[in-house]
């Protein structure tokens, strides 16, 4: 027996894959699953046989992380799936342009200026409100598979 | 009516409320806005003094709705504002209920009347005690008068649902809220006991009888049935009372010999499961019940009227023959000094007095199955079966049996038997139809075969031949039937999964009781068992393939079921003892070969190893199949491997006494000894182990079957030392170990049984008795996964490789085996696994910072340090307390510092409400944390800012009763230290800041204020009472002054001057009664919590408390 070290297989490098293959019986709720082509959140997970006899097989339900439609799929258990990536990073807010477009602070003092603001009425009017009042937000912007979308906020700035 | 309560409102204005509310209950019959007409009829009920409103409603409404929620708000009305009505009041209240109901015996809507009836009920027992005893006789005498008939049968039956109302709320189980505490319960149900329950019961009798032959002489139905059902109704509501008072029971050193000589049990156990239970009412009942000759006539009277209705086939579901029934079942039960000291003679003719009447119901079985399958109704034959069961449950085996011979050429076992096989044919010929009556049949059957058979084995009466013949030919028919039924459905393609898991804790009750028959006759059954195995095992060997093969596969998962049942108990968290009676039987055997339990064990161990042929496994070994192997060799191991006897190398000595039985004691030596004989327990161990892994590696995402190999078996293997001690010298299991510290292939099972997995190979670890071997061992099976965490957490390029889905698995799982290997911490182990943790502290809190947005991840870490606190906290030093409790602050801060104000966006809001979930989650799991650091006394606390969302969970009991344990550990030491005289909680914590981000005066006003806020004005819940009163104490005693000042602020805000002097004497009771100090030791906590709890029902009349 061959003593191998546990490492992560991935590099850094920027043409990583955006997917990556997991086992589907390994693929727990609240866990991320590509399925028909959209990376999605896993909100249910359940196991049946093929006949008696035969092998499990996994029935997940998701939501799909950007557009909110949920899909189904189901995969013998012992298969693999496509996981997709999921990358969140945090941004300092700078500016809401007319356009409904963002400015944000990148991490090396550049701006991002290619994402629009989300669209549900609710979020919109928190983050416009918020930058409004002059606080200081940060915003998480969610990445997968090349689309990207901001998913969470948080006001960091002095009252 | 004089003295009636309230004054009395103009006549436009009680007509707008009656208006108002006839509008509102209209509504919600038509599900119009029910949310309002519910807040205008919940008006009613909470407002002051209602009373001549809802009388209003009562006398003139046309609304039948109306009138019953007026009803119900003259009840709710006067239990709030019972101290402040007067005798005079109450009286007429309940005077003026059973007035109405007397007047309105034959109107339409019953439920109004009963309403009443009820709400009379209610008033009567609220004021029992404070009445004085001519009042409360004057009124029982009129209702004395309408149930023997005095008035006609109208009311007769009114009275009667009446004194059925008052039993009900007499009894402490189906007791009305009162808002008093439970002894007030209590002694009305004594004083209803001595003086009136049996009174009662002669009033129903009276009343029966004064109907009784109309009914039979009428050719159709009268009006008086309605009579004689209330009436067996509420004599069968006396029956199930819980009597207290039975003086004169034979004491236990009686009760003995009466058993072995009559046959009476005294020691009956309770029949709980079907919600009936042993009547015994004591000596005094003896004239009614027995010597009267009641149950006779009783049994006559359904059985005349059975015949005259022979005609109407829904007759057996009539309301009368229900309840009548239902009285003759209860009677079954009446046990204990009811029956006059006669060795049990006069008990026995009144069993089989009512067994010779009730056999009609079930005898013959197949007959009367028959027609209950071509639609005739099955509720007279479950009533047979519940009254066997009775009986079954007070005789002994001899008796039972013996009980029929006056009226049927064979036993009751006989009968039984029949019963049960006719139930479980027509069971699995229909088991696509669940719930069905013969589902029903065959619980109460089989319950009354564990009753009678259970008491053997510790009797050790041996069931004459022809008994044990009954048994071993039912068992035949069971596993026959059953066979059968696997194979049929083995085709099936129904995804079945979901309704499998709901009953599968039915299935094993059932697969128990069968077992129980089975050994019941073991010489027989058990042979049969190994026939059934080797046929099915044989035609594996011929290679069949196709259906045939699937139809087989099915037939050995069933035959697995049952024979790890048979062989083996289930001993949930108990040592597992090889059956009884499978030790004591088996007389002839000599030989450990010729031994059936030896042979059929051996074949199925066989059978087992197959699975490691890659053939076999291909062909036949399917993940269902080796879910029953699995399952069966995890029993088996248990059992039979290293049984307790043997492993204290002392097999009991009392056989020896006596000549007879020593054969009996030589066969149970081989059933003991035969695993240990010829070094097979390493054999078994190794095939154990192997079949193990093989689950692990070649079943991939076979996630139950995994789930059952690391969870059930492994975990059965290193339960005992002797066992462990043999397992950890294998091969196969230092593979097994070495393949998870080191491989690739173990990464594909399931997190969470990765998590298993690593508990079971930790826990083998303690017990290696040479201390640095234990270290050794567990070195080779952490470092690898430590090394690989701390190696990737100081990355440079982490940032970046961190959040690639493959990367979040891997560290997933590490940190999943921590956690499980966290959990076996034991004290053998403890150091190294500390060594283990606090190397791992550093990276967690980098990984934590590098996933502080996989809340997944996140909460794993959460997790491992909850439970390596855990497991460590209590072995700690001063110096690794240290250590431990900065590394659990910093991981606090930095949580904290990453999550708090921060707002999930999100589009959808089930994914909204998910983050919810986790983060919900994730605060239990830091509550926990709080809660286990706080377990060591010895901790400066400088950072707690996570429990600010105290207020809006108070939904989740669980969470809320976890804050309050962890505010309650917060501020109890803060008290201890300042009484010590030190600081307490430091600057920091004391100053915290409240959600309005204003400086408040310190975290414990923070949360007294909180918590009184809860108490009063929240929908607080009274079950939570004891652990608010563990966290309201220490918070009192910090922060004396501004409770004062709180206390004179809600004094001031009442506005109603007798509710504002009763709300000042209950916070002055709260903390002057019982001798309350201020000192926190466990007397001053339970009188607190007393205090407390009297508090609560004492102000619950004016404030919100559910």
């Amino acid at each position: 027996m061959s003593d191998e070290e546990h490492h992560f297989e991935s590099k850094a490098d920027a043409g990583a894959s955006k997917t990556y293959p997991q086992q589907a019986g390994t693929i727990r709720k609240n866990g991320y699953i590509v399925i028909k082509g959209r990376p999605c959140k896993v909100v249910e997970v359940s196991t049946s046989k093929t006949g008696k006899h035969g092998h499990a097989k996994c029935h997940f339900v998701g939501i799909d992380i950007f557009t909110s439609k949920k899909l189904e799929d189901i995969v013998p258990s012992s298969h693999n799936c496509d996981a997709p990536h999921v990358n969140r990073t945090d941004y300092q807010l700078i500016d809401i342009s007319e356009d409904g477009f963002v400015s944000l602070l990148t991490e090396n003092g550049n701006t991002k200026d290619d994402l629009r603001l989300p669209t549900d009425e609710n979020l919109l009017t928190q983050i416009k409100d918020g930058f409004a009042e002059g606080k200081d937000l940060v915003v998480t912007v969610m990445s997968a598979m090349g689309e990207e979308q901001i998913c969470a906020l948080k006001d960091i700035g002095p009252k | 009516m004089q003295g009636f309560p309230g004054g009395l409102p103009d006549l436009a204005h009680l007509q707008a409320t009656m208006n108002a509310i006839e509008h509102a209950c209209s509504l919600i019959q038509m599900h119009m806005n029910p949310a309002e007409a519910e807040s205008v009829i919940a008006s009613l009920h909470s407002s002051h003094m209602p009373y001549q409103t809802c009388r209003f409603i009562i006398e003139t409404s046309k609304v039948p709705n109306a009138r019953f929620q007026a009803a119900g708000a003259i009840g709710d009305a006067a239990i709030r504002e019972w101290g402040i009505l007067i005798d005079e009041n109450k009286r007429s209240l309940i005077i003026f209920c059973l007035q109405y109901v007397m007047e309105h015996a034959s109107a339409p809507d019953a439920y109004v009347q009963s309403k009443v009836s009820a709400v009379a009920a209610r008033l009567l027992k609220r004021g029992w005690l404070e009445f004085p005893e001519a009042e409360k006789a004057a009124i029982l005498f009129e209702v004395k008068q309408s149930i023997l008939g005095n008035h006609g049968s109208g009311p007769q039956f009114v009275g009667i649902n009446f004194v059925e109302s008052l039993v009900s709320e007499f009894s402490p189980s189906t007791s009305s809220d009162l808002g008093l505490p439970r002894e007030f319960h209590e002694q009305c149900q004594s004083f209803l006991e001595m003086n009136y329950l049996k009174e009662f019961y002669c009033w129903a009798q009276a009343a029966l009888l004064s109907v009784s032959n109309k009914i039979l002489e009428h050719p159709t139905s009268v009006p008086e049935e309605k009579v004689c059902s209330a009436a067996l109704r509420l004599m069968f509501q006396i029956l199930n009372w819980d009597f207290k008072h039975t003086a004169n029971e034979p004491d236990n050193s009686h009760s003995r010999i009466n058993t072995l000589t009559s046959g009476i049990r005294h020691d009956a156990v309770m029949l709980k499961k079907f919600d009936h239970s042993l009547v015994k009412p004591g000596p005094t009942w003896n004239d009614v019940l027995i010597s009267s000759g009641h149950t006779s006539w009783l049994l006559n009277f359904y059985a005349t009227l059975r015949e005259k209705c022979s005609y109407d086939t829904l007759w057996i579901d009539s309301p009368i023959a229900v309840s009548a029934r239902q009285l003759i079942v209860q009677l079954c039960s009446l046990a204990g000094a009811v029956f006059p000291s006669d060795n049990g003679e006069t008990q026995i003719k009144h069993i089989a007095l009512i067994l010779s009447a009730i056999i009609q119901w079930i005898d013959p079985p197949d007959v009367i199955s028959a027609s209950i399958q071509s639609g005739q109704s099955e509720s007279e034959f479950i009533d047979g079966c519940h009254a066997l069961l009775s009986m079954a449950s007070l005789t002994s085996a001899m008796l039972f049996d013996n009980l029929l011979t006056s009226v049927r050429p064979y036993g009751t076992i006989h009968v039984l038997s029949s019963l049960t096989s006719e139930v479980v044919k027509i069971l699995t010929v229909n088991q696509d139809e669940e719930e069905t009556w013969s589902a029903d049949a065959l619980d109460i059957l089989l319950e009354t075969w564990s009753v009678t058979l259970g008491q053997m084995d510790g009797d050790k009466t041996i069931l004459p031949h022809d008994r044990v013949f009954a048994a071993s030919s039912l068992f035949n028919t069971i596993v026959e039937s059953h066979l059968k039924a696997a194979a049929d459905s083995a085709l099936d393609e129904n995804d079945d999964t979901e309704y499998f898991h709901a009953s599968v804790s039915k299935r094993d009750e059932r697969l128990a009781s069968y077992a129980l028959i089975a050994r019941a006759a073991a010489d027989m059954t058990v042979p049969f068992l190994v026939r059934l195995f080797s046929e099915r095992f044989s035609l594996l060997s011929q290679r069949i393939s196709g259906n045939e093969s699937t139809r087989t596969l099915e037939e050995l998962y069933w035959l697995l079921l049952i024979t790890g049942h048979v062989l083996t108990d289930s001993g949930e968290g108990e040592t597992a003892l090889v059956p009884e009676a499978l030790q004591a039987g088996f007389l002839n055997v000599v030989e450990a070969v010729h031994h059936p339990v030896v042979a059929l064990s051996w074949s199925i161990i066989q059978f087992s190893r197959q699975c490691l042929d890659t053939e076999m496994r291909s062909m036949y070994f399917s993940p269902r199949l080796m879910e029953a192997v699995i399952w069966f060799l995890a029993r088996w191991v248990a059992t039979y491997l290293l049984p307790l006897d043997t492993r204290k190398e002392q097999i009991s000595t009392t056989y020896h006494d006596d000549g007879s039985q020593h054969e009996s004691q030589f066969s149970r030596k081989i059933l003991l000894t035969f695993a240990v004989e010829h070094n097979q327990v390493d054999f078994v161990l190794d095939s154990v182990v192997r079949i193990s892994a093989a689950t692990l590696t070649l079943y991939p995402g076979e996630n139950e079957l995994q789930a059952l190999t690391c969870q059930k078996l492994l975990a059965a293997l290193v339960r005992h030392k002797q066992i462990s001690v043999r397992l950890l010298l294998l091969d196969s299991w230092r593979d097994l170990a070495r393949a998870f510290a080191n491989e690739r292939a173990l990464f594909s099972v399931n997190a969470r049984i990765q998590r298993s997995l690593a508990e079971t190979l930790v826990c083998a670890a303690s017990f290696i008795k040479d201390s640095e071997a234990s270290a050794q061992y567990l070195r080779d099976l952490l470092g690898p996964i430590v090394a690989c965490l701390v190696d990737n957490s100081s990355r440079n390029d982490l940032k970046a490789v961190a959040q690639q889905a493959d990367a979040i698995y891997m560290v997933s799982c590490l940190l999943e085996r921590l956690r499980g290997a966290a959990r076996a911490t034991q004290p053998r182990t403890q150091k190294a696994l500390f060594e283990m943790g606090h190397s791992m502290m550093n990276p967690l809190l980098t990984l934590l910072e590098a996933y502080k947005n996989q809340s997944a991840v996140v909460y794993l870490i959460l997790k491992f340090v909850v439970d390596f606190v855990d497991g460590q906290v209590v072995y700690l030093g001063a110096k690794e307390t240290t250590i431990l409790i900065n590394f659990c602050l910093r991981l606090l801060q930095i949580y904290s510092c990453n999550n708090i104000g921060k707002i999930s966006l999100s589009l959808s809001t089930s994914l909204r409400s998910e983050a919810q979930v986790e983060k919900y989650k994730d605060l239990r799991a830091l509550l926990q944390l709080l809660t286990n650091i706080c377990s060591k006394d010895l901790v400066d606390f400088s950072s707690v800012g996570d429990d600010e969302n105290t207020t809006d969970i108070s939904e989740d009991i669980d969470v809320f009763e976890k804050c309050l344990s962890a505010v309650n550990a917060l501020a109890s030491y803060h008290f201890k230290q300042r009484s010590a005289g030190k600081e307490g909680l430091n600057a920091q914590t004391v100053e915290s800041q409240g959600s309005n981000g204003k400086l408040q005066e310190s975290i414990t006003s923070h949360f007294l204020r909180l918590l009184m806020q809860l108490l009063l004005f929240e929908d607080f819940r009274m079950e939570l009472a004891g652990s608010a009163a563990d966290a309201l104490l220490p918070l009192l005693l910090c922060e004396q002054d501004l409770y004062q000042r709180l206390v004179q602020e809600l004094l001031e805000r009442q506005p109603i001057p007798a509710l504002k002097s009763r709300l000042a004497s209950a916070f002055h009771s709260l903390t002057s009664s019982n001798q309350l100090s201020s000192s926190l030791n466990r007397p001053n906590r339970q009188r607190f919590r007393k205090n407390l709890h009297e508090f609560l029902v004492e102000v619950s009349g004016f404030m919100r408390i559910k």
